[in-house]
Order: C-alpha cells, then structure tokens, then sequence
C-alpha cells in the first residue's frame, strides 16, 4: 500500500531542484555538507553511496557513478532514527487480555503499514521502528522491528515481551499476584521449551517490561539465574540500579521521554552511560508523538550526556538491541540506506527533516 | 495519650549510610551504657557492647581505652526489635486470588526494597521483621524474614526465606466472595463466603496433602509445604482475631496432631482475645502475637476493639503472661505513630506486663517463633550487631531511640543527639 502511495508520490517529490529520484536500478548519490558516522565521528563533506536498497560506500572522497542519481544536500545526513518499543499500526491489536502467556504471538503478523502513524515516523526522521506487544500479560508475544516505509519486515522475531510489573497481574485472572506471577515464570524456564527455549539460549532477547525500580531488581535476577539476554523496558529510574543492570549483562530501552520530564528521569539515563549500560529510546507512538524521541535525546543532551552517545542511542545502539545491529541503524558498508538530511546537528531541536530515504528511496520530503 | 505523644518522638532522622557512596561503612563500634538489656536474662550496669564485623564480639562490664571514632556512649542498649507481623509493601499484589489456598506464593517476590517504610521501621528501633502476605486467602503463602535495612536488595536482606506458612481464619479470607448463581462468574464466585467454608479449605488443604504421601491425585500446588507445615518443618502461622476464630486455629491443630499424627508448630497472629481462653492455648503449646493495642477509636470501630470485633485491652499481655502463653507484640502492620512497635511495648508495661517481659516480647520472643533466635533477639556474643539505643530507660515515656546498628553499620548515630 505504501509503495503504491510512494508511486503517486513521486512525480510531486520530483520537483525540487536539490532531488533525483532514487530510480529503479540507478544508483544514489547523496553528498552532503556533515555525514555523521555511528562511532560519532563527521564527514565533512561527506558522500553516501546507495544501490539495490543498500549502502555501498560512505567517504569523503568516493567516486561517484556517471549513472547516479546525485542529491546535494546543504546540511546533515545521518542515519535513520530507530525507536524502540511502540504500537504503532496496530495500537489496539497488540494485547490479549484473555490469556497471560502467549509465547508465540507476533506482533509482525498484527500491524497495518499503511496506518498513518508510519508517515508521522518517517517525519520525524524515524526509518524503523520496534512494534512490541502491550505490557499487560506475563508472556505477552514476540516485537517485531519494521520499517516506516514499505511495510518491510526488519526483525521478525525481535524480542519475546515479560511482564514483570503490576500491569501483568490482574484480578480476573490468573495471576492477581507477583508471587504467582514470579513462579510460573519460574516454571516457563526451568524446563524451557519452544519459544522459551530459544530465549533461554540466548538465541531470542527478551524484554523486561517493568514500571517500578523493584521491578527492575526482580527482572535483574531473574535474567541473571536463567541467563538471559536482552533488555529492560519502562522503569524511568532504571539507571539508578544501572551497575546492576550493568552485571546482569542487560540494555535498557528507555522513555518514552516527555518535554517537562522530572530532571530525575535524564539524570537517570546519564547515569546508564556512565555504567556504560547500552540503551535506546521508547516511544510508545502514537500515543506519544514520534518527535518526542530526537527531543527526548537532545533534554538528556542538555542535561550532559554525551552527544556520540546521545545519536547511538537514537540510531546504532537501538538497532543492536532490536537485533538488527548488522542491517540498519549505521551509515556503513553494506547497511540499509535508511538516511535522514537533516537542516542542522539532530541533536539541535532547531534541526529540522528535510528528506527521509529508506531502502535507498525518497520515502518522505519536507515541503519547500 | 501524654504517653503516646511522649514515644512518638522515638524517631530519629536516619543518617546516610556508607551503602550508596561506595565507601566500606565503619562496621567497629564500642557502646558504652548506663543500662545493658540483653533480653537473655540479665541487665548489666555500667556496660560495654563492642560491635565487630557486624556481629556482637563482646558483652560485659570491662570499659577498655577505646578511639573516640569507634565510641558511643549512651544511657540504655537493647537488641535491635523484632516485629513478627508486618505488611511492608504487601498488598492486593502480593497475594494470588486466583485460588483460595496458595501456599506456594511468596510474599518476597512482591516486596519493594525501596519503600520509605523500611527506613521508618528501623528509625524506631525495628532490626527485623516478619513480612506476611496479607489475608484475602485463606492460605496465603510464604512469610519472609527480613532486616529493615542495609543492601537494597530483598535477597540480600533476607534472614530467612520461607520463614512461615500463612494463612488465615475468620472473616476477612471470604470478604468479596459470593456465591456463583445470579452474576457472572469470575474466581472468586468458587470461594468460601463464611467462617465454616475458610476452616473446610484449611482442613481440606491439611488432609489432601497428607493424602496426596500415597494417592498423588490428592497433590495440589504447594502440598508438600501444607506437608512440612503439617510436620512442623515449615512454621504455621494464623491470623485470628476473635475467641471463635482462636478456638478454630486451635482446634484444627489439634486435629491433625490427632488424625493425621501431625506436629504443627502453631503460632496465632492478632491474637486479640487470646486472654478469653488462655488455657486453650498453653493445653495446645500455641504462641500468640498480639496485635497493636487500639487505644483509639478508629472510624466506626471504638476503642478495644479491632477487626472482626474482637475486644482488647492494655491487660491482654499480662494476662498471657501470668497464664504461661508466649506473647510477642506487633504492629500489624499499621503505619501510625501509635502502632508502632515500641509503643506497644509501653502500653503492655501500663497494663501490668513486667518491663522484662515487655521487652522479650518484642525481642527474642518474636525470635524464636519466627525461628531466627540464633541470629537476633538479644545481645549475646556472636549474635547479629543489630542494636537500639537510647537515652533513658527503653519504653519509659521519657526516652527515645537515638541510635540503631544494624549489621554492625550505626544507621542512626546518638551522637547527633549531644
């Protein structure tokens, strides 16, 4: 649906003078005055070289093909944003309030690409995003990583979703309580099978869902006695048990971050990167707008945390704990060519999108 | 009520503690004091406790030259106070509803190590506690000894796990249940809705895991720890306020010693008219812990009397004790200032208790039916440094708590108080 959308688009987009059209078999050159790099180094100038959907080169001093579509681009180029967790296509399809544990849900086989949260994504300068199942169950389903253009499937199987918060205990059913809640976990991966197995061997991250520091504490041990991988979600003060998480070998996914944020919630995540705990950001679209996430990292920004840290978190980071660290989230060799121009720094609220290409594709422009 | 306002005061602002900075917290201290109470039958004047890694290394009367940063001089020493019901953090979501016998259920998984509480407690002189699930079952699960501080981690804090099987008689395990016609039905439409129903579910749960040694079908989860409760392996402890629901708990004990060969080791939480029948209880060898005195009246329930309108007065505990029955004082609980746990022990001493026994009452007594005597309850050598301080005479009205060791670390320090 959206490539067809993208079709009726194009001959509108094609207008502007700094565009080519990222046509079918010709390459793409983007040259631009900054090309930011995920070891938070810039090129500048800089060129990005695309074909077939995928980066070929990125360099200052690349050859260009005579048959390439080039864009001059007066700004920055950097990687397409990558946000954690959110529900975006299918908000309401993502919880099943019946059953507690439902290892083999998937949220990739429940969402609606053509929704229009994907176009407020892609104008926030957001290529991919990770649909992760509600946190109201014990065992709520596996997320799914998926690209805001083309409906494409990144990750199918991204994390398996485990309620450890209040939110998964409900009293009409079982369970109505931690105890309960922590044993028939307990039991899932004692003798894990299926899609426990696979978890418990590391070959499926989990996600932690927790609301509260305790949740944190208990979702530690737990991955830490069962030898788990992966990360935790929704404790906004989970950099205050960060060596902790730091031991337990676990990342966190954090946010979703709102302008007016308690100081103790960025002091938080500053204290995450000082552990060197890895982490990205939520953000719980729609519910929450997809510009709360490049916000979200420049309030922490501002409130001292390191910009390269700031922009993996945004980009390379998030793409590795969605378990996609070697397709998307870096302008490298061989990535996807999901690239944002920005107008400036995109950790400079004044920054804004100019164009968003993913897969090699002008999938969104601003308006002159 | 003078009283009451006058131990109020007891709480101290808590000092920070090295936990957070990193920094190895000082864990050497000699306590010099006018008054040692050791609640191990003797009370030393002119005393020295010396604290070292964070056990009790010396008891006695010998005042050595000691640096003045490892000092403390104060008027009275206890041990560190011992709460035998407390619900910390413990509510709707730390008890499984979708059963009404749930054994298994840990009261510890659902703990908050954070919770301002805990601090609280320990300010007012409260080392260890006995945290229950509380009572909307009828077998609730496992109760779980804790100190009141140190490692924000609830493991780390445990004195022991699995400390006590709980559970409930009365009124309070049917409350909100109904019967399954004329709504819908959810789980609690399967669930006892009066007295007779909560005690047919113990007795159930008793002789079906007592079946289930040879008929496995009679298993249901957590049998084998009804079993070891049976045994007397896994402490029972059962709330009941009321002579009748007193007598139910007693009886039942005596049941199963008679028709299944058990031997429960029974305690009574929120005894509070334990003294209407005390011979019922020293007959069956059962302890009470008794529930903080209601002084008040508290919204339509008057003064002396508390849940399920059981009657109670500063006289109870001394009753008890002249009739031979093991008492321990508790808060149940409750947050007021009130309710706390050193003020009960000055409301058993207006009501006739001796201070002796008020003080083991909230020392080793709890200890030992929470089976952790060998580790706290009172100031011995080789027992956890968990100690109170204070400047006169514990539970006088005049006196406070001005300082706690905990673990051998001074989490209150007296000297803020010169």
């Amino acid at each position: 649906m959206i490539s067809i959308l993208g079709l009726v688009l194009a001959p509108l987009v094609l207008g502007t003078p700094t565009t080519a059209s990222a046509g079918e078999s010709r390459p793409l050159a983007i040259r631009a005055d900054r090309v930011l790099l995920a070891d938070g180094k810039t090129l500048s100038p800089g060129v990005i070289l695309a074909e077939d959907g995928r980066i070929t080169a990125v360099g200052s001093d690349v050859d260009i093909p005579k048959d390439a579509a080039v864009v001059e681009h007066k700004g920055t180029a950097g990687a397409g944003l990558i946000a954690l967790h959110s529900y975006s296509g299918a908000p309401w399809e993502m919880r099943d309030s019946t059953r507690t544990v439902l290892p083999d849900a998937r949220v990739a086989l429940a969402f609606d690409p053509a929704r229009s949260d994907f176009e407020d994504a892609l104008e926030a300068g957001i290529t991919s995003l990770v649909l992760a199942p509600m946190p109201v169950a014990l065992c709520g389903g596996i997320s799914a990583l998926v690209k805001t253009a083309g409906g494409t499937v990144v990750e199918r199987d991204a994390q398996l979703s485990l309620g450890f918060s209040a939110q998964s205990l409900r009293n009409d059913r079982f369970p109505t309580s931690y105890g309960a809640a922590i044993a028939e976990l307990e039991r899932l991966f004692e003798k894990p099978e299926g899609t426990f197995a696979r978890a418990a061997s590391k070959k499926l991250p989990v996600l932690f869902e927790v609301t509260s520091r305790e949740d944190v504490a208990r979702a530690v041990e737990f991955s830490a006695r069962h030898g788990l991988a992966g990360a935790i979600h929704g404790a906004a003060w989970a950099g205050e048990l960060a060596e902790q998480v730091k031991s337990a070998g676990l990342s966190v996914v954090c946010g979703p971050l709102q302008v007016g944020e308690e100081r103790r919630d960025l002091l938080a995540v500053l204290a995450l990167a000082k552990a060197g705990v890895p982490f990205g950001f939520g953000l719980d679209a729609p519910g929450n707008h997809p510009a709360m996430l490049r916000t979200g990292a420049a309030m922490c920004v501002r409130e001292g945390l390191d910009r390269a840290t700031a922009w993996r978190a945004l980009t390379s980071e998030a793409a590795r704990i969605a378990g996609a660290g070697e397709r998307v989230g870096a302008l490298a060799k061989g990535m996807s060519a999901d690239i944002v121009l920005w107008s400036g720094d995109p950790l400079d609220l004044a920054s804004a999108v100019k164009a968003v290409y993913v897969d090699g594709k002008l999938a969104w422009e601003a308006k002159p | 009520m003078i009283l009451a306002l006058a131990l109020a005061l007891t709480t101290v602002p808590a000092h920070a503690t090295a936990d957070r900075s990193g920094q190895e917290p000082q864990k050497r201290w000699t306590i010099f004091a006018d008054e040692i109470h050791t609640s191990a039958g003797r009370t030393i004047a002119n005393g020295t406790v010396v604290v070292n890694g964070g056990k009790i290394a010396l008891v006695g009367t010998g005042r050595e030259e000691t640096p003045e940063k490892e000092l403390l001089k104060v008027h009275a020493v206890t041990a560190g106070l011992v709460d035998a019901s407390v619900r910390i953090d413990s509510d709707a979501k730390s008890v499984e509803q979708s059963r009404e016998v749930s054994p298994s259920v840990r009261v510890a998984d659902s703990l908050d190590p954070f919770a301002i509480e805990w601090d609280r407690q320990l300010r007012s002189g409260v080392t260890t506690v006995l945290v229950n699930p509380p009572d909307f079952d009828v077998v609730g699960g496992l109760g779980v000894v804790l100190k009141t501080g140190g490692p924000e981690s609830i493991a780390a804090r445990t004195v022991r796990a699995n400390a006590v099987l709980r559970g409930a008689m009365g009124s309070q395990p049917s409350v909100g249940n109904h019967p399954a016609f004329g709504r819908p039905t959810d789980f609690y439409s399967r669930r006892p809705t009066t007295r007779m129903g909560v005690e047919w579910e113990w007795r159930k749960a008793f002789y079906d895991a007592a079946a289930s040694q040879h008929d496995p079908s009679r298993a249901f989860p957590g049998s084998d720890l009804v079993l070891r409760a049976l045994s007397g392996d896994l402490t029972l402890a059962i709330q009941a306020w009321s002579t009748q629901d007193i007598r139910t708990a007693v009886f039942l004990k005596e049941e199963v010693e008679r028709e299944l060969g058990g031997r429960p080791r029974l305690f009574i939480d929120a005894a509070a008219e334990a003294w209407k029948e005390p011979q019922l209880l020293v007959r069956s060898k059962t302890a009470v812990v008794l529930p903080p005195f209601p002084m008040a009246a508290e919204g339509n329930r008057p003064a002396g009397r508390t849940e399920d309108g059981a009657f109670m007065t500063l006289e109870v505990a001394r009753l008890l004790y002249e009739q031979g029955v093991p008492i321990a004082l508790s808060s149940h609980g409750a947050a007021g200032i009130e309710s706390r746990l050193p003020m009960q022990a000055a409301y058993a001493i207006r009501g006739g208790l001796p201070f002796e026994a008020a003080l083991e009452a909230v020392t080793i007594s709890p200890a030992r039916m929470l089976g952790v005597e060998d580790r706290v309850g009172s100031v011995e050598v080789g027992k956890d440094a968990d100690l109170v301080l204070w400047n006169g005479t514990p539970f006088e009205p005049s006196s406070r708590v001005v300082g706690v060791l905990l673990d051998g670390v001074l989490k209150v320090d007296p000297r803020a108080h010169e």
